[in-house]
């Protein structure tokens, strides 16, 4: 089979620090290639440097058997290589339609001609996106696909896709699988970065996996399994402690009533929502995108308002409640820990130690005029500590961090506030399996030290491993409320769709 | 926010029913149940020298382990409820209003009509939950649409002549508990239950904001059974805040066809658009609103819900207006489903 791109020897170093070691590669014609590894393995950093969005420190690139080095992004995608990223790349104030064209626009646009096909498209893709919709009204799941179908309208012959079905629910995950497939039976190369160990062992012909910027394995699908996989990515076998089902007896009791949300509503994405969350337990949250989990919850931090009119209750410790701003919310004791940690999350360009004490400031608990460094390092390195964030000292900026350390930096910004309600949205989409791991570890301990949690997330597996009751969301309510020792993966999905 | 309470007279208070979740967590452990016995419409439950009695329209049965339920007495009148005494006297009030205690009938003040709860005390006295001074037991849904709240309690002492008044103004007193000092009220229409002194009248509520009509309670080992006899429905308490709409309604359509809660439902296409009951492709969802539902709690020693055993939107045993734990298990009397269910007390959810 032909190679399409080979890479031989590739290193890259970023502030001195090598991201990529020696590293070889290839992709052949046709193949999708699973590319596995931590967060920090320096998949991205491998794919960037194919995709041109970074240059290697040494090594030689081969495109069709050619030596080359593509300088930027827009030089490698005219030689038919498209990368979709894991953090989206899109114009937040450009419709999905523009996003789709921009850079292939003709001299002359007919605003109307562009929708049209657009629709055609992305229906030929079988996704539900309306491409007169503002990209920044888009969920993260809709930003994705806009993502994915903006590299498939560049009829590249190598597609890179960067953690794609992150936020994508199972049902679309079908739909992209399938478009996966029929890429690859155009001949088209794909390169599949993923942390769903499954999606890589279903969908590849080939793996590679890295480890700490090295390759560690490369081979035929068929060689490996997944406790193979994840032990050649951590060093230990972590499956079974991940992702077990929980016994009755180890599901914690439920404290006191802390929230109780009766009938909220939003517009018509949440719909006479009901539900209470209890300290001292974890309530998991499962449904669909555009189930109305993730507005529940921002109603109940403040972000979002319920509406004005019979819009319902909510009521923190039996006393009703109505924010306005979060800030309200957070002074109560809430913290929201966002899915889309890039636009929502963390201040990037700022250190580690600038953001965990920018929690402070935002729960009040700190004077804003005043900032005492001495108390902002001490708190950075306490935190930093506590949940285990690696860098190279709490000076780094968080945009330098792996996105499991940048979420523990997202984590700690909200628990310096000194929460009794968490909610987590998504607590480790985009994050390596050990970073996963460890932050399931500060879940646990937050509901073992009587904190009432929640966690959403569409990770069957997660929810299932994580919660000590499953909650069900449908068509903006809770449908289902479930005991994770009763409840499978289809009897959760079956209440999430029907 | 502080003005909420100002803006509600604008913009309409929102109608919110608190969610079943927590000790309320539905299950289909009724729906699951063994049949101990099928009966018209059975009412109250009670032990009677060792033997449960169920009564059903004018009627008291005897529930033999495994063989037919047998008549052991009728009366000219349906029979709202029963008590059994610590020496097995026999107590069962008639509608509208009546009571015979063995088979001597007692005189009864004018206000008591509609006798939902007898229970006897342990010093033998009788207390008799009266749940309106307008309707008789079967009409309660009339109570509740006119929002009454003439309940009272009453108690006739041990040697004494007559009933004595311990409270008053009660939105439908419809279960009775003694305990202590105190006796544990259901009040069906406020949802909620209630603790009244026995001597004073004073009462201070014990558990709130139920998501049904709190009905009949029993004692058990650590607290008590509670019998939920029709859930909280969005439609109905709208249509409860709309006064006008309310009152056409009972003055022009017949009580079947109110939008008011049930015993049962689903049984006639005529029902009132089953109360946003959702069936799609067939298949009637468990989560979605609806007129009746069967529910039972178990309630603590402070009488806060432990756990509690479901019949949802999609099942059949609904209006459970009775349930007590006889020879080591639940026995649940569902007036909606025509039958009597067994559980096991280990089972419960």
């Amino acid at each position: 089979m032909e190679t399409i791109i080979r890479l031989e020897s590739i290193s890259k170093l970023y502030r001195g620090v090598p991201a990529v070691k020696n590293v070889s590669f290839d992709l052949r014609k046709g193949e999708i290639h699973a590319l596995l590894g931590e967060n920090g393995a320096g998949k991205s950093t491998l794919t960037k440097i194919i995709a041109g969005v970074v240059e290697a420190y040494s090594g030689t690139m081969f495109h069709h058997g050619k030596e080359t080095s593509y300088a930027t992004p827009n030089e490698a995608l005219k030689a038919g290589i498209a990368m979709v990223f894991q953090e989206t790349s899109l114009v937040p104030s450009m419709t999905v339609a523009q996003n789709l064209y921009l850079g292939s626009e003709s001299f002359l646009n007919r605003l109307r001609g562009i929708y049209i096909s657009a629709q055609q498209f992305l229906q030929s893709l079988n996704f539900a996106v309306d491409p007169a919709a503002m990209v920044e009204s888009l969920g993260a799941a809709k930003k994705q696909m806009v993502e994915i179908a903006r590299a498939v309208h560049h009829n590249a012959e190598v597609i890179i896709f960067d953690e794609p079905t992150a936020s994508l629910t199972p049902e679309e995950k079908r739909h992209f699988f399938a478009l996966i497939r029929r890429l690859k039976a155009r001949g088209v190369s794909i390169v599949f970065i993923s942390h769903a160990l499954e999606e890589a062992l279903l969908l590849s012909d080939r793996i590679t996996i890295l480890r700490d910027g090295e390759l560690v394995a490369t081979g035929e699908t068929s060689s490996f399994d997944r406790d193979k996989i994840i032990s050649a990515m951590v060093g230990r076998t972590l499956s079974a402690e991940l992702y077990r089902q929980r016994d009755e007896s180890k599901l914690r009791k439920p404290g006191k009533k802390i929230l109780s949300v009766q009938d909220i509503s939003m517009s018509n994405v949440v719909r006479n929502n009901s539900f209470s969350v209890f300290q001292g337990q974890i309530t998991g949250v499962f449904g669909l995108i555009g189930s109305g989990r993730t507005e529940t919850f921002k109603v109940v931090a403040g972000i979002y308002k319920r509406d004005f009119k019979r819009g319902g209750t909510i009521e923190l410790d039996d006393k009703p409640v109505r924010y306005v701003v979060p800030r309200e919310a957070v002074n109560d004791g809430i913290v929201y820990v966002t899915e889309d940690r890039k636009a929502e999350g963390f201040f990037e360009t700022m250190s580690i130690a600038e953001n965990l004490f920018g929690g402070l400031l935002a729960a009040g608990h700190e004077k804003a005029w005043i900032i005492n460094q001495k108390e902002m390092r001490t708190l950075s390195s306490d935190w930093s500590k506590t949940l285990n964030v690696r860098a190279i000292n709490d000076n780094a900026r968080v945009v330098e961090l792996s996105g499991g350390n940048q979420q523990k930096v997202v984590i700690g910004k909200g628990l310096v506030q000194q929460p009794r309600l968490v909610i987590f949205d998504e607590p480790t989409r985009g994050v390596d399996v050990g970073a996963i791991a460890e932050i399931h570890q500060i879940i646990n301990r937050l509901a073992d030290e009587g904190l009432a949690v929640v966690v959403i997330s569409s990770y069957l597996p997660e929810i299932m491993n994580l919660s000590d009751r499953i909650l069900v969301c449908r068509q903006g309510r809770i449908v289902e409320e479930f005991s994770p020792a009763e409840a499978t993966e289809a009897k959760i999905m079956y209440a999430a769709v029907h | 926010m502080i003005f909420d309470p100002i803006l509600d007279i604008f913009r309409g208070k929102a109608v919110t029913i608190p969610p079943m979740d927590g000790a309320l967590r539905p299950n289909t452990a009724l729906d699951d149940a063994n049949v101990a016995a099928s009966l018209s419409e059975p009412d109250n439950l009670v032990v009677l020298n060792g033997e449960l009695i169920a009564s059903s329209g004018n009627a008291i049965y005897r529930l033999g382990a495994g063989a037919e339920p047998s008549a052991l007495k009728t009366f000219a009148a349906p029979i709202s409820a029963l008590a059994v005494s610590a020496d097995g006297e026999l107590a069962v009030a008639l509608e509208p209003g009546r009571l015979l205690v063995g088979e001597k009938e007692i005189e009864l003040p004018a206000d008591i009509c509609c006798i939902t709860v007898l229970v006897y005390g342990a010093d033998g006295s009788l207390y008799l939950a009266n749940g309106s001074i307008d309707t008789s037991p079967a009409l309660w849904s009339q109570d509740l649409m006119a929002k009454g709240s003439s309940g009272s309690i009453w108690v006739l002492e041990r040697g004494a002549s007559s009933f004595r008044r311990i409270a008053g103004g009660l939105a439908y007193a419809n279960g009775l508990l003694v305990d202590g000092k105190d006796l544990i009220v259901s009040e069906s229409w406020r949802h909620r239950l209630l603790r009244i002194d026995i001597k004073s009248g004073g009462m201070m509520p014990v558990a709130g904001n139920l998501p049904g009509y709190p009905g009949r309670l029993s004692r058990t080992e650590n607290g008590a059974l509670l019998s939920i006899f029709a859930p909280m429905n969005r439609l109905i308490e709208f249509v409860l805040q709309e006064t006008q709409y309310r009152k056409t309604m009972m003055r022009d359509i017949p009580v079947e066809s109110w939008i008011a809660p049930s015993l049962s439902s689903g049984r006639s296409f005529l029902e009132p658009l089953q109360c946003g009951g959702i069936k799609t492709m067939g298949i009637h969802k468990p989560w979605s609103p609806s007129r009746s539902y069967g529910l039972v709690v178990q309630l603590d020693a402070a009488m806060q819900p432990v756990s509690s055993l479901h019949s949802r939107a999609n099942g059949s045993r609904h209006g459970i207006t009775s349930a007590v734990v006889f020879d080591g298990s639940i026995y649940a009397a569902s007036r909606g489903g025509d039958a009597i269910l067994v559980v096991p007390e280990g089972e419960f959810h």
